[in-house]
């Protein structure tokens, strides 16, 4: 019994690799990448951390829950904020709304590209991101641009990359 | 104020056992609180500055962490080997600038060999973006040719032109030696601080090349074929380790993570170099801070035996005191007297407590090298060391506080008045 139980307890164990991409509600993931002037960021959040539920909305509350959080999640130049003094202004946002077309969970992915005047000024960038989804806690970050790599975790507390 | 530091000293030297014996206890105690906080410092500094300006290590699919110490540091468990039709894949990804094959498994007494392109010495870079460079020689160009890191050279007395034999496995000689296949040193490296210093290089062929004749991890008996063959097969290996990816631009590294992480063909992992070190230290972080917890403790607990040894003092000393209240000491001489006693001690302390964590690290830095990777620098100490040198003496002034406030409150007649 007690084998059986450390076996459970092993394969429970989540790989580090995103494999099959993690899904952890409460825990979305961030990626920024700056490159000569420009931050590409891209996000991914579990649907339930947005709205708190992860199939079709069923009634006019669900759906108007669901057109806040697209709205949210496209006032890109609201929910993250680069160092002012490097002057960074939004290119191109891109938003995938999940299709509900089955499974037991669904995601969003968003992506974000700002070009920034002053890159020498760019030491980071926060986030309101917890401000607007109470549901979200944490915001596993993965970062790639001049100063090197750098993985963080982002809290409603700590909402910002610095490098 | 002269007159009452040399009757200290004096007095002090009087009670050489007792305060030796605080000031051994101080001196250790600082000791392991500043070895403690140098191990941390340069352990993470040595595995920040081992690799830079590689976008993405891809292998198989495993921990980041063990893929990164496997792959980079040659320490850790060995991860799978990935087909090499994937690694052609990746290498031929349109957002590929530069890849760099690894494998692993082979050894050269104690040094780790890894077999890669000429490639590898051109793309790879360590801290701030610095490339090798070679003290003698250049990279290998044919297959039974090797490059030495800077370290196995010193280590083995190497120099170019040199004949050796690498072995299979990790042991150090008899798991069974390439002895047929022997390879020149053709080229040196200068010294990196890195993994590269303690690693024998040779060409991907080559690893092929020496397990040609070999079935199932042994030498297959009867079978023998010569070096000057060996041309003759195909030498392409089947699989490799893992991979350095470099890419054209930096703001692809996130898509290509996810192509590989993706790829149909088998399961891969690609990771961030700095984000996989980056999640180590988060993982030991609070082991870390546990450490230097418990060493602090134990600076504290140096510190009381001090203050009780100081004060258990001032029973033997109550006449001594009273004499030198008699002769025209104030209260405030006895205080800074037993002040300056406790600071004096601590101080000296600490300071000899840096000396020992200096004298001790440099010891052991061979060997933490060679066991865990990590260089200790011999130099001075860093900002994190001198505050907490500084909050060490800060601590024992405040330690010592107690007993110079209890010589102040002291009356005149208490030590002159005979006790029943």
């Amino acid at each position: 019994m007690r084998k059986t139980l450390l076996l459970i307890a092993l394969l429970a164990i989540p790989p580090a690799a995103r494999s099959a991409p993690a899904h952890v509600h409460g825990a979305g993931h961030l990626d920024v990448a700056i490159d000569k002037g420009q931050i590409t960021i891209a996000l991914e959040l579990p649907l339930d951390a947005a709205v708190g539920f992860e199939r079709a909305p069923k009634n006019d509350k669900e759906k108007a829950a669901l057109v806040a959080a697209d709205k949210a999640l496209k006032d890109a130049a609201a929910l993250f904020m680069p160092t002012p003094a490097a002057n960074c202004t939004l290119q191109s946002v891109k938003l995938d709304m999940p299709q509900f077309a089955g499974g037991e969970h669904a995601d969003i992915d968003a992506s974000y590209v700002f070009r920034c005047a002053a890159a020498a000024e760019l030491k980071g960038i926060e986030t309101t991101i917890f401000k607007q989804f109470k549901r979200l806690y944490r915001l596993e970050t993965q970062r790639s641009g001049p100063n090197g790599q750098g993985a963080a975790r982002l809290t409603p507390k700590h909402p910002v990359v610095s490098w | 104020m002269n007159a009452v530091l040399r009757l200290a000293a004096l007095s002090a030297w009087s009670r050489r056992l007792t305060l030796g014996l605080t000031l051994v206890a101080i001196v250790l105690a600082t000791t392991l609180l500043l070895a403690v906080e140098r191990i941390r410092v340069d352990a993470r500094q040595s595995f920040s500055q081992s690799v830079s300006g590689v976008d993405l290590v891809v292998g198989a699919r495993t921990g980041a962490v063990q893929l990164m110490l496997y792959a980079v540091f040659h320490s850790g468990a060995a991860s799978n080997n990935i087909g090499w039709n994937s690694y052609q894949a990746i290498a031929g990804h349109p957002a590929v600038d530069w890849a760099v094959p690894l494998s692993l498994g082979d050894s050269h007494r104690g040094f780790a060999v890894l077999g890669t392109r000429a490639d590898y010495f051109r793309h790879f870079r360590f801290g701030e973006h610095e490339a090798l460079r070679f003290t003698a020689g250049e990279p290998f160009a044919s297959v039974f040719e090797a490059v030495v890191g800077s370290e196995v050279a010193a280590r083995l007395g190497y120099a170019v032109g040199q004949e050796i034999t690498l072995s299979h496995g990790i042991g150090e000689t008899g798991m069974g030696e390439h002895g047929d296949k022997p390879f020149r040193v053709v080229g040196i490296l200068a010294a990196t601080g890195t993994p590269v210093d303690r690693t024998v290089h040779v060409g991907l062929e080559a690893i092929t090349a020496l397990h040609l004749d070999w079935v199932g991890g042994m030498p297959m008996p009867g079978l023998n074929i010569p070096p000057q063959l060996v041309a003759k097969f195909d030498l392409q290996p089947k699989e490799i380790t893992a991979a350095l990816i470099g890419l054209k631009q930096r703001s692809d590294v996130f898509r290509m993570q996810r192509f590989i992480n993706e790829f149909r063909g088998e399961p891969l992992l690609a990771v961030l170099p700095g984000v996989a070190l980056d999640e180590l230290w988060q993982a030991i972080g609070t082991v870390e801070r546990t450490l230097l917890a418990i060493s602090a403790l134990v600076v504290v607990v140096g510190l009381a035996g001090l203050t009780a040894t100081l004060l258990a003092g001032l029973n033997e000393r109550r006449r001594e005191l009273a004499i030198l209240r008699a002769l025209g000491a104030g209260p405030r001489d006895l205080f800074l007297m037993l002040t300056a006693e406790g600071l004096l001690v601590t101080t000296l302390g600490a300071l000899l407590g840096l000396a020992l964590t200096s004298l001790g690290s440099s010891l052991a830095a061979p060997w933490l090298l060679e066991r865990f990777g990590v260089v200790l620098g011999a130099r001075l100490p860093g900002a994190g060391e001198l505050e907490l040198l500084g909050l060490v003496i800060a601590t024992g002034l405040i330690a010592s506080l107690i007993p110079g406030w209890r010589a102040w409150r002291m009356s005149l007649a208490d030590g002159l008045t005979p006790r029943i």
